[in-house]
Protein backbone atom coordinates (compact mmCIF):
# COMPACT_ATOMS: atom_id res chain seq x y z
CA UNK A 1 0.00 0.00 0.00
CA UNK A 2 2.36 2.36 1.21
CA UNK A 3 4.88 1.55 -1.96
CA UNK A 4 1.71 2.21 -4.52
CA UNK A 5 1.35 5.62 -3.04
CA UNK A 6 4.73 6.24 -3.74
CA UNK A 7 4.62 5.20 -7.20
CA UNK A 8 1.53 7.31 -7.91
CA UNK A 9 3.65 10.26 -5.95
CA UNK A 10 6.52 9.56 -8.67
CA UNK A 11 3.70 9.74 -11.71
CA UNK A 12 2.21 12.86 -10.61
CA UNK A 13 5.66 14.37 -9.79
CA UNK A 14 6.77 13.71 -13.68
CA UNK A 15 3.29 15.31 -14.50
CA UNK A 16 3.65 18.47 -12.43
CA UNK A 17 7.33 18.91 -13.71
CA UNK A 18 8.17 19.56 -9.98
CA UNK A 19 11.85 18.45 -9.08
CA UNK A 20 14.79 18.12 -6.43
CA UNK A 21 16.04 21.63 -5.95
CA UNK A 22 13.06 23.47 -7.79
CA UNK A 23 10.85 25.97 -5.38
CA UNK A 24 7.06 24.74 -4.28
CA UNK A 25 5.70 28.46 -4.40
CA UNK A 26 2.69 29.06 -1.44
CA UNK A 27 0.41 31.41 -1.21
CA UNK A 28 -1.03 32.05 2.61
CA UNK A 29 -4.28 33.67 4.14
CA UNK A 30 -2.89 35.14 6.97
CA UNK A 31 -4.22 36.63 10.02
CA UNK A 32 -2.52 38.66 13.35
CA UNK A 33 -5.30 39.03 15.50
CA UNK A 34 -8.54 37.10 16.19
CA UNK A 35 -11.05 39.57 14.36
CA UNK A 36 -8.22 41.46 13.00
CA UNK A 37 -8.06 41.67 8.98
CA UNK A 38 -6.62 38.90 6.71
CA UNK A 39 -4.18 39.48 3.90
CA UNK A 40 -1.82 37.25 1.62
CA UNK A 41 1.33 36.20 1.69
CA UNK A 42 3.48 34.49 -0.91
CA UNK A 43 6.33 31.36 0.46
CA UNK A 44 8.83 29.78 -1.59
CA UNK A 45 10.01 26.34 -0.14
CA UNK A 46 12.55 23.99 -1.67
CA UNK A 47 10.54 21.14 -3.47
CA UNK A 48 11.37 17.48 -1.85
CA UNK A 49 10.08 14.46 -3.24
CA UNK A 50 6.37 13.16 -0.83
CA UNK A 51 6.07 16.20 1.20
CA UNK A 52 2.70 17.00 2.61
CA UNK A 53 1.29 20.42 3.44
CA UNK A 54 2.67 20.18 7.25
CA UNK A 55 6.19 19.58 6.06
CA UNK A 56 5.88 23.18 3.63
CA UNK A 57 4.63 24.95 6.72
CA UNK A 58 7.54 23.37 8.67
CA UNK A 59 9.87 24.68 6.30
CA UNK A 60 8.30 28.13 6.07
CA UNK A 61 8.59 28.13 9.83
CA UNK A 62 12.54 27.45 9.69
CA UNK A 63 12.96 30.12 7.24
CA UNK A 64 10.64 32.65 8.17
CA UNK A 65 11.06 34.46 4.75
CA UNK A 66 8.24 35.54 2.37
CA UNK A 67 8.81 35.03 -1.49
CA UNK A 68 9.98 38.64 -1.84
CA UNK A 69 12.65 37.78 0.77
CA UNK A 70 11.25 40.16 4.02
CA UNK A 71 11.52 38.60 7.48
CA UNK A 72 8.47 37.68 8.77
CA UNK A 73 6.72 36.14 11.03
CA UNK A 74 6.34 32.19 11.02
CA UNK A 75 2.51 30.94 9.80
CA UNK A 76 0.84 29.53 12.56
CA UNK A 77 -0.77 26.55 12.32
CA UNK A 78 -2.97 23.25 14.13
CA UNK A 79 -1.29 19.54 14.31
CA UNK A 80 -0.49 16.95 16.07
CA UNK A 81 -0.83 13.33 14.35
CA UNK A 82 0.23 13.44 11.50
CA UNK A 83 -1.53 10.57 10.18
CA UNK A 84 -5.28 11.60 9.66
CA UNK A 85 -6.58 10.59 12.53
CA UNK A 86 -5.91 13.46 14.96
CA UNK A 87 -8.37 15.86 13.34
CA UNK A 88 -6.71 19.16 14.14
CA UNK A 89 -4.58 20.23 10.94
CA UNK A 90 -8.15 20.87 9.11
CA UNK A 91 -7.76 23.94 6.81
CA UNK A 92 -8.65 24.80 2.89
CA UNK A 93 -5.73 23.86 0.64
CA UNK A 94 -6.57 24.71 -2.78
CA UNK A 95 -10.01 26.17 -2.08
CA UNK A 96 -11.14 22.62 -0.79
CA UNK A 97 -11.63 21.44 3.27
CA UNK A 98 -8.91 18.68 4.39
CA UNK A 99 -6.41 17.78 6.48
CA UNK A 100 -2.84 19.18 6.06
CA UNK A 101 -0.79 15.84 6.82
CA UNK A 102 -2.70 13.64 4.12
CA UNK A 103 -2.43 16.32 1.18
CA UNK A 104 0.67 15.29 -0.29
CA UNK A 105 2.46 18.16 -2.83
CA UNK A 106 2.68 15.79 -5.37
CA UNK A 107 -0.46 15.57 -5.83
CA UNK A 108 -1.61 19.17 -5.48
CA UNK A 109 0.82 20.29 -7.86
CA UNK A 110 -0.51 17.76 -10.18
CA UNK A 111 -4.66 19.04 -10.07
CA UNK A 112 -3.69 22.28 -9.20
CA UNK A 113 -0.81 23.99 -11.17
CA UNK A 114 2.29 25.68 -10.09
CA UNK A 115 0.78 27.56 -6.61
CA UNK A 116 -0.56 25.70 -3.43
CA UNK A 117 -3.18 28.11 -1.35
CA UNK A 118 -3.25 27.75 2.28
CA UNK A 119 -6.66 29.20 3.67
CA UNK A 120 -7.91 28.66 7.48
CA UNK A 121 -11.24 26.94 7.63
CA UNK A 122 -14.11 29.75 6.66
CA UNK A 123 -16.62 28.56 9.35
CA UNK A 124 -14.73 28.73 12.55
CA UNK A 125 -13.02 32.34 14.07
CA UNK A 126 -9.72 32.72 13.55
CA UNK A 127 -7.29 32.75 15.74
CA UNK A 128 -3.90 32.87 14.09
CA UNK A 129 -2.96 32.37 10.35
CA UNK A 130 -4.29 28.96 9.88
CA UNK A 131 -5.36 28.41 13.46
CA UNK A 132 -9.16 28.32 14.39
CA UNK A 133 -11.03 28.04 17.28
CA UNK A 134 -13.02 25.18 16.91
CA UNK A 135 -14.97 25.36 20.43
CA UNK A 136 -18.17 25.30 18.70
CA UNK A 137 -17.67 22.07 17.01
CA UNK A 138 -17.02 20.54 20.43
CA UNK A 139 -20.05 22.65 21.91
CA UNK A 140 -21.94 20.77 19.43
CA UNK A 141 -20.89 17.18 20.65
CA UNK A 142 -21.51 18.57 24.26
CA UNK A 143 -25.18 19.47 23.30
CA UNK A 144 -25.76 15.77 22.12
CA UNK A 145 -24.34 14.26 24.73
CA UNK A 146 -21.80 12.50 22.50
CA UNK A 147 -20.87 10.00 25.02
CA UNK A 148 -21.47 6.81 27.18
CA UNK A 149 -22.49 8.29 30.74
CA UNK A 150 -20.89 5.43 32.93
CA UNK A 151 -20.87 7.63 35.89
CA UNK A 152 -21.40 5.75 39.27
CA UNK A 153 -18.58 4.86 41.87
CA UNK A 154 -18.84 1.36 41.79
CA UNK A 155 -18.31 -1.31 39.23
CA UNK A 156 -21.71 -1.33 37.12
CA UNK A 157 -20.60 -5.05 35.57
CA UNK A 158 -20.12 -5.63 32.37
CA UNK A 159 -22.54 -3.72 29.52
CA UNK A 160 -24.61 -5.96 27.57
CA UNK A 161 -23.59 -7.46 24.53
CA UNK A 162 -23.24 -5.48 20.92
CA UNK A 163 -23.53 -8.00 17.77
CA UNK A 164 -21.29 -8.30 15.25
CA UNK A 165 -24.08 -6.56 12.59
CA UNK A 166 -24.52 -3.69 15.23
CA UNK A 167 -20.80 -3.38 15.78
CA UNK A 168 -20.25 -3.37 11.76
CA UNK A 169 -22.79 -0.64 11.73
CA UNK A 170 -21.41 2.01 14.65
CA UNK A 171 -17.53 1.30 13.62
CA UNK A 172 -17.59 3.66 11.13
CA UNK A 173 -19.41 6.36 13.08
CA UNK A 174 -16.80 6.04 15.86
CA UNK A 175 -13.86 7.22 13.38
CA UNK A 176 -14.96 10.39 13.82
CA UNK A 177 -11.90 12.41 14.56
CA UNK A 178 -13.96 16.02 14.46
CA UNK A 179 -11.76 17.15 12.19
CA UNK A 180 -14.74 19.58 10.96
CA UNK A 181 -14.36 19.13 7.22
CA UNK A 182 -18.39 18.39 7.31
CA UNK A 183 -18.64 21.67 8.96
CA UNK A 184 -16.46 23.29 6.75
CA UNK A 185 -18.10 22.29 3.40
CA UNK A 186 -21.87 22.36 4.90
CA UNK A 187 -23.61 25.55 3.51
CA UNK A 188 -26.10 25.02 6.15
CA UNK A 189 -23.30 25.63 8.96
CA UNK A 190 -22.70 29.20 8.43
CA UNK A 191 -19.84 31.31 10.96
CA UNK A 192 -20.44 32.19 14.02
CA UNK A 193 -18.53 34.66 16.01
CA UNK A 194 -19.00 36.49 18.69
CA UNK A 195 -16.83 39.00 20.17
CA UNK A 196 -16.26 39.87 23.98
CA UNK A 197 -17.71 43.62 24.82
CA UNK A 198 -16.09 45.76 26.94
CA UNK A 199 -16.60 45.53 29.98
CA UNK A 200 -18.30 41.67 29.47
CA UNK A 201 -16.90 39.34 32.10
CA UNK A 202 -15.62 36.27 31.71
CA UNK A 203 -19.06 33.88 32.93
CA UNK A 204 -20.95 36.25 30.61
CA UNK A 205 -19.25 36.14 27.41
CA UNK A 206 -18.79 32.77 27.85
CA UNK A 207 -22.73 32.11 28.47
CA UNK A 208 -23.25 34.33 25.39
CA UNK A 209 -20.97 32.64 23.12
CA UNK A 210 -22.81 29.20 24.20
CA UNK A 211 -26.05 30.30 23.41
CA UNK A 212 -24.92 31.65 20.37
CA UNK A 213 -23.18 28.16 19.13
CA UNK A 214 -26.94 26.47 20.15
CA UNK A 215 -28.53 28.84 18.38
CA UNK A 216 -27.22 27.93 14.89
CA UNK A 217 -26.91 24.53 13.39
CA UNK A 218 -25.30 21.37 15.29
CA UNK A 219 -23.49 20.17 12.05
CA UNK A 220 -23.58 16.72 10.61
CA UNK A 221 -20.92 15.27 12.97
CA UNK A 222 -22.84 15.66 16.01
CA UNK A 223 -25.77 14.30 14.42
CA UNK A 224 -23.68 11.55 13.50
CA UNK A 225 -22.31 11.09 17.05
CA UNK A 226 -25.51 11.04 18.47
CA UNK A 227 -26.89 8.39 16.34
CA UNK A 228 -23.46 6.17 17.26
CA UNK A 229 -24.44 6.66 20.65
CA UNK A 230 -28.08 5.85 20.56
CA UNK A 231 -27.27 2.67 18.71
CA UNK A 232 -24.91 1.64 22.24
CA UNK A 233 -26.91 -0.23 23.90
CA UNK A 234 -25.63 1.52 27.33
CA UNK A 235 -25.72 5.05 25.37
CA UNK A 236 -28.95 4.52 24.62
CA UNK A 237 -30.19 4.95 27.96
CA UNK A 238 -29.99 9.00 27.31
CA UNK A 239 -31.26 8.68 23.93
CA UNK A 240 -34.28 10.79 24.30
CA UNK A 241 -31.81 13.50 25.78
CA UNK A 242 -30.44 13.24 22.53
CA UNK A 243 -33.35 12.86 20.37
CA UNK A 244 -34.34 16.43 22.74
CA UNK A 245 -30.93 18.02 21.58
CA UNK A 246 -31.54 16.81 18.13
CA UNK A 247 -34.73 18.45 17.94
CA UNK A 248 -33.95 21.81 19.69
CA UNK A 249 -32.99 25.04 17.79
CA UNK A 250 -30.49 24.54 15.84
CA UNK A 251 -30.99 20.53 15.37
CA UNK A 252 -31.28 18.03 12.51
CA UNK A 253 -33.90 20.07 11.25
CA UNK A 254 -31.25 22.81 9.53
CA UNK A 255 -29.69 20.12 7.43
CA UNK A 256 -30.49 21.14 3.63
CA UNK A 257 -29.25 17.92 2.30
CA UNK A 258 -26.50 19.01 -0.03
CA UNK A 259 -24.83 16.15 1.05
CA UNK A 260 -21.27 17.89 1.00
CA UNK A 261 -20.72 16.54 4.37
CA UNK A 262 -20.53 12.91 2.86
CA UNK A 263 -18.70 13.70 0.07
CA UNK A 264 -15.70 15.44 2.34
CA UNK A 265 -14.88 13.61 4.77
CA UNK A 266 -11.53 12.57 5.01
CA UNK A 267 -12.82 9.03 6.78
CA UNK A 268 -15.41 7.93 4.57
CA UNK A 269 -18.15 8.78 7.31
CA UNK A 270 -21.96 7.64 6.00
CA UNK A 271 -22.73 11.10 7.08
CA UNK A 272 -25.61 11.48 5.14
CA UNK A 273 -27.20 7.85 6.42
CA UNK A 274 -26.79 9.25 10.11
CA UNK A 275 -28.63 12.36 9.11
CA UNK A 276 -31.74 10.28 7.90
CA UNK A 277 -31.47 8.08 10.54
CA UNK A 278 -31.79 10.62 12.96
CA UNK A 279 -34.54 12.47 10.71
CA UNK A 280 -36.61 9.35 11.02
CA UNK A 281 -35.53 8.70 15.58
CA UNK A 282 -36.56 12.44 14.98
CA UNK A 283 -40.34 11.94 13.31
CA UNK A 284 -40.80 8.68 15.75
CA UNK A 285 -39.22 10.74 19.03
CA UNK A 286 -41.87 13.62 17.90
CA UNK A 287 -44.70 11.74 17.31
CA UNK A 288 -44.43 9.55 20.58
CA UNK A 289 -43.77 12.94 22.39
CA UNK A 290 -47.39 14.48 21.16
CA UNK A 291 -49.13 11.17 22.01
CA UNK A 292 -47.48 9.98 25.38
CA UNK A 293 -47.65 13.08 27.24
CA UNK B 1 -28.73 38.04 19.32
CA UNK B 2 -31.50 35.18 20.55
CA UNK B 3 -29.38 34.69 23.64
CA UNK B 4 -32.05 35.72 26.23
CA UNK B 5 -35.29 33.87 25.72
CA UNK B 6 -35.70 32.63 22.67
CA UNK B 7 -38.71 33.39 20.62
CA UNK B 8 -41.95 31.55 20.05
CA UNK B 9 -40.12 30.65 16.03
CA UNK B 10 -36.98 29.57 17.75
CA UNK B 11 -38.66 27.47 20.12
CA UNK B 12 -40.60 26.06 17.97
CA UNK B 13 -38.09 25.56 15.08
CA UNK B 14 -37.92 21.68 14.55
CA UNK B 15 -41.87 21.91 14.07
CA UNK B 16 -42.01 24.59 11.28
CA UNK B 17 -39.47 22.79 9.89
CA UNK B 18 -41.19 19.68 9.34
CA UNK B 19 -44.71 21.63 8.54
CA UNK B 20 -42.57 23.36 5.51
CA UNK B 21 -41.26 20.20 4.50
CA UNK B 22 -45.00 18.58 4.73
CA UNK B 23 -46.84 21.85 3.19
CA UNK B 24 -44.28 21.36 0.58
CA UNK B 25 -45.53 17.67 -0.45
CA UNK B 26 -49.54 17.93 0.78
CA UNK B 27 -51.47 20.00 -0.29
CA UNK B 28 -48.61 22.62 -2.13
CA UNK B 29 -47.12 19.56 -4.18
CA UNK B 30 -50.50 17.08 -4.56
CA UNK B 31 -51.84 20.64 -5.90
CA UNK B 32 -49.43 20.81 -8.64
CA UNK B 33 -49.58 17.63 -9.73
CA UNK B 34 -53.53 18.32 -9.61
CA UNK B 35 -53.11 21.38 -11.39
CA UNK B 36 -50.31 19.88 -14.48
CA UNK B 37 -52.27 16.90 -14.95
CA UNK B 38 -55.73 18.62 -15.31
CA UNK B 39 -53.56 21.35 -17.60
CA UNK B 40 -52.57 18.44 -19.59
CA UNK B 41 -56.37 17.41 -20.56
CA UNK B 42 -55.63 20.00 -22.85
CA UNK B 43 -53.82 17.66 -25.54
CA UNK B 44 -56.99 15.74 -25.52
CA UNK B 45 -57.75 16.49 -29.03
CA UNK B 46 -61.04 17.74 -28.49
CA UNK B 47 -60.41 21.28 -29.11
CA UNK B 48 -60.69 21.93 -25.47
CA UNK B 49 -63.39 19.97 -24.07
CA UNK B 50 -62.02 17.64 -21.43
CA UNK B 51 -60.29 20.58 -20.06
CA UNK B 52 -63.54 22.75 -19.89
CA UNK B 53 -65.18 19.85 -18.31
CA UNK B 54 -62.49 19.07 -16.03
CA UNK B 55 -62.32 22.67 -14.85
CA UNK B 56 -66.43 23.17 -14.50
CA UNK B 57 -66.01 19.99 -12.07
CA UNK B 58 -63.41 21.86 -10.29
CA UNK B 59 -65.63 25.12 -10.05
CA UNK B 60 -68.72 23.06 -8.99
CA UNK B 61 -68.05 24.09 -5.63
CA UNK B 62 -69.48 26.91 -6.29
CA UNK B 63 -69.57 29.29 -3.37
CA UNK B 64 -66.97 26.69 -1.57
CA UNK B 65 -64.43 27.04 -3.99
CA UNK B 66 -62.74 30.43 -2.94
CA UNK B 67 -62.25 28.79 1.02
CA UNK B 68 -61.23 25.87 -0.37
CA UNK B 69 -58.79 27.81 -2.35
CA UNK B 70 -57.16 29.87 0.57
CA UNK B 71 -57.21 26.55 2.97
CA UNK B 72 -55.29 24.24 1.28
CA UNK B 73 -53.44 26.15 -1.40
CA UNK B 74 -52.42 29.94 -0.97
CA UNK B 75 -52.57 29.80 2.90
CA UNK B 76 -50.24 26.54 2.49
CA UNK B 77 -48.42 28.12 -0.05
CA UNK B 78 -47.41 31.23 1.51
CA UNK B 79 -46.38 29.66 4.74
CA UNK B 80 -43.79 27.39 2.76
CA UNK B 81 -42.67 30.54 0.88
CA UNK B 82 -41.97 32.51 3.94
CA UNK B 83 -40.21 29.44 5.80
CA UNK B 84 -38.43 29.12 2.45
CA UNK B 85 -37.17 32.47 2.23
CA UNK B 86 -36.12 32.24 6.16
CA UNK B 87 -34.08 28.84 4.86
CA UNK B 88 -32.63 30.42 2.07
CA UNK B 89 -31.41 33.80 3.42
CA UNK B 90 -29.47 31.50 6.39
CA UNK B 91 -27.89 29.27 3.96
CA UNK B 92 -24.52 29.74 2.40
CA UNK B 93 -24.70 27.57 -0.95
CA UNK B 94 -20.81 26.65 -2.20
CA UNK B 95 -21.40 24.68 -5.04
CA UNK B 96 -18.09 26.74 -6.50
CA UNK B 97 -15.66 24.91 -4.02
CA UNK B 98 -17.34 22.12 -3.68
CA UNK B 99 -19.12 21.22 -7.47
CA UNK B 100 -21.15 17.76 -6.49
CA UNK B 101 -24.26 16.34 -7.87
CA UNK B 102 -26.31 16.96 -4.31
CA UNK B 103 -24.27 20.42 -3.75
CA UNK B 104 -25.62 21.21 -7.29
CA UNK B 105 -29.49 20.01 -6.42
CA UNK B 106 -29.33 22.08 -2.69
CA UNK B 107 -28.55 25.32 -4.96
CA UNK B 108 -30.73 24.61 -7.64
CA UNK B 109 -33.71 23.64 -4.95
CA UNK B 110 -33.17 27.48 -3.51
CA UNK B 111 -32.85 28.98 -6.72
CA UNK B 112 -36.06 27.49 -8.19
CA UNK B 113 -37.99 27.91 -5.45
CA UNK B 114 -37.45 31.75 -5.68
CA UNK B 115 -38.18 31.89 -9.32
CA UNK B 116 -41.11 29.54 -8.78
CA UNK B 117 -42.63 32.46 -6.12
CA UNK B 118 -42.15 34.96 -8.22
CA UNK B 119 -43.75 32.93 -11.29
CA UNK B 120 -46.54 32.12 -9.29
CA UNK B 121 -47.33 35.56 -8.44
CA UNK B 122 -47.28 36.62 -11.54
CA UNK B 123 -49.33 33.31 -13.35
CA UNK B 124 -51.91 34.29 -10.24
CA UNK B 125 -51.82 37.74 -11.13
CA UNK B 126 -52.42 37.24 -14.94
CA UNK B 127 -55.16 34.69 -14.87
CA UNK B 128 -56.69 33.82 -11.30
CA UNK B 129 -59.62 35.92 -10.32
CA UNK B 130 -57.15 37.90 -7.93
CA UNK B 131 -55.31 39.64 -10.65
CA UNK B 132 -58.49 41.13 -11.94
CA UNK B 133 -58.46 44.95 -9.87
CA UNK B 134 -54.86 45.04 -10.97
CA UNK B 135 -55.22 44.85 -14.61
CA UNK B 136 -54.91 40.85 -14.99
CA UNK B 137 -57.83 37.38 -14.42
CA UNK B 138 -57.77 36.70 -18.04
CA UNK B 139 -58.65 33.65 -17.09
CA UNK B 140 -62.59 32.65 -17.69
CA UNK B 141 -63.61 29.27 -16.29
CA UNK B 142 -66.93 29.69 -19.00
CA UNK B 143 -64.33 29.85 -21.82
CA UNK B 144 -61.00 28.04 -20.36
CA UNK B 145 -59.31 26.71 -22.53
CA UNK B 146 -59.71 29.81 -24.95
CA UNK B 147 -59.23 32.19 -22.59
CA UNK B 148 -56.10 30.38 -21.79
CA UNK B 149 -54.72 30.24 -24.91
CA UNK B 150 -55.28 33.52 -26.11
CA UNK B 151 -52.73 34.50 -23.03
CA UNK B 152 -50.31 31.98 -24.23
CA UNK B 153 -50.20 33.16 -27.64
CA UNK B 154 -47.70 35.38 -26.64
CA UNK B 155 -44.17 33.53 -27.53
CA UNK B 156 -42.84 35.16 -24.78
CA UNK B 157 -45.39 34.63 -22.38
CA UNK B 158 -45.13 31.08 -23.14
CA UNK B 159 -41.51 30.80 -22.92
CA UNK B 160 -41.90 32.21 -19.15
CA UNK B 161 -44.91 30.17 -18.20
CA UNK B 162 -42.24 27.44 -19.22
CA UNK B 163 -39.78 28.19 -17.20
CA UNK B 164 -42.20 28.57 -14.15
CA UNK B 165 -43.49 25.37 -14.45
CA UNK B 166 -39.72 23.58 -14.89
CA UNK B 167 -38.33 25.49 -11.76
CA UNK B 168 -41.83 24.36 -10.16
CA UNK B 169 -41.40 20.46 -11.22
CA UNK B 170 -37.94 20.46 -10.40
CA UNK B 171 -38.62 22.29 -6.85
CA UNK B 172 -41.12 19.82 -6.42
CA UNK B 173 -39.34 16.46 -7.88
CA UNK B 174 -36.02 17.19 -6.15
CA UNK B 175 -37.99 18.31 -2.65
CA UNK B 176 -39.31 14.76 -2.97
CA UNK B 177 -36.51 13.33 -2.73
CA UNK B 178 -34.95 15.08 0.40
CA UNK B 179 -38.22 15.30 2.05
CA UNK B 180 -37.93 11.14 2.06
CA UNK B 181 -34.07 12.08 3.85
CA UNK B 182 -35.78 14.69 5.97
CA UNK B 183 -38.71 12.40 7.46
CA UNK B 184 -36.07 9.12 7.51
CA UNK B 185 -37.80 7.35 4.84
CA UNK B 186 -35.33 6.46 2.93
CA UNK B 187 -31.86 6.14 5.07
CA UNK B 188 -29.30 3.70 3.55
CA UNK B 189 -27.36 5.07 0.23
CA UNK B 190 -29.20 2.27 -1.53
CA UNK B 191 -32.57 3.14 -0.28
CA UNK B 192 -32.00 7.06 -1.12
CA UNK B 193 -30.62 6.30 -4.94
CA UNK B 194 -33.78 4.68 -5.68
CA UNK B 195 -36.32 6.83 -3.83
CA UNK B 196 -33.95 9.55 -6.58
CA UNK B 197 -35.43 7.53 -9.34
CA UNK B 198 -38.27 7.73 -8.26
CA UNK B 199 -38.44 11.53 -7.76
CA UNK B 200 -36.63 11.97 -11.68
CA UNK B 201 -39.06 9.94 -13.28
CA UNK B 202 -42.16 11.87 -10.92
CA UNK B 203 -40.64 15.23 -12.19
CA UNK B 204 -40.01 13.61 -15.84
CA UNK B 205 -43.93 13.57 -15.92
CA UNK B 206 -44.83 16.43 -14.70
CA UNK B 207 -42.36 18.22 -16.75
CA UNK B 208 -43.91 16.54 -20.10
CA UNK B 209 -47.06 17.39 -18.59
CA UNK B 210 -46.44 20.90 -18.15
CA UNK B 211 -44.92 21.75 -21.29
CA UNK B 212 -46.69 19.54 -22.86
CA UNK B 213 -49.97 22.01 -21.86
CA UNK B 214 -48.24 24.56 -23.32
CA UNK B 215 -47.60 23.46 -26.41
CA UNK B 216 -51.56 22.00 -26.11
CA UNK B 217 -52.89 25.77 -25.62
CA UNK B 218 -51.14 27.26 -28.12
CA UNK B 219 -51.57 25.16 -31.03
CA UNK B 220 -55.68 25.44 -30.01
CA UNK B 221 -57.20 25.85 -33.57
CA UNK B 222 -57.81 29.36 -34.07
CA UNK B 223 -61.25 29.97 -34.17
CA UNK B 224 -61.85 27.66 -31.01
CA UNK B 225 -58.78 30.00 -29.24
CA UNK B 226 -60.69 32.83 -29.97
CA UNK B 227 -64.21 32.03 -29.56
CA UNK B 228 -64.05 28.66 -26.91
CA UNK B 229 -67.63 27.07 -26.85
CA UNK B 230 -68.49 28.44 -29.95
CA UNK B 231 -66.02 26.64 -31.62
CA UNK B 232 -66.44 23.53 -29.74
CA UNK B 233 -69.89 23.49 -30.78
CA UNK B 234 -68.88 23.86 -34.29
CA UNK B 235 -66.16 21.11 -33.70
CA UNK B 236 -69.20 18.79 -32.94
CA UNK B 237 -70.55 19.21 -36.57
CA UNK B 238 -67.09 18.64 -37.98
CA UNK B 239 -66.20 14.77 -38.50
CA UNK B 240 -63.70 13.98 -35.94
CA UNK B 241 -59.67 14.44 -36.39
CA UNK B 242 -59.21 11.38 -33.82
CA UNK B 243 -60.92 8.44 -33.16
Amino acid sequence: MMIRATDDAHAMTDAAGAQRGELVRVRILRQDVPSGESYWERFEVPYERNMNVISILQKIAAQARSQDGRKVAPVAWDCNCLEEVCGSCTMLINGRTRMACSALVDRLLAEDGDEIELRPMSKFPVVRDLVVDRRRLFRGLEKVEAWVPVEGSYDLGPGPRISPDEQEDAYPLSTCMSCGCCLEACPQYTKVEVVRREGESEKDFEARRKAAYDAAFVGAHAVSQAMLFNAHPTGRMIADERMKALTRQGGIQMCGNAQNCVAVCPKGIPLTRSIARAGRAATVWAIKRLFDR
Amino acid sequence: MSGESPSFLERHQFLIYRLFSLAGFVPVGAFLIVHLLTNASILAGDGGRTFQSRVDMIHSLGPLLVPVEWAFIFLPMIFHAVVGFVIIANGLPNVGSYPYVSNLRYTLQRATGMIAFAFIIWHIWQLHALGKPFGGGRFDAHEAASSTAAVLGSTAVSILYCIGILSAVFHFANGLWTLGITWGLWTSPAAMRRANVVSIAVGVVLAAAGLGAVAGFRSLPADSASHGHAASAVHETLPPSSP
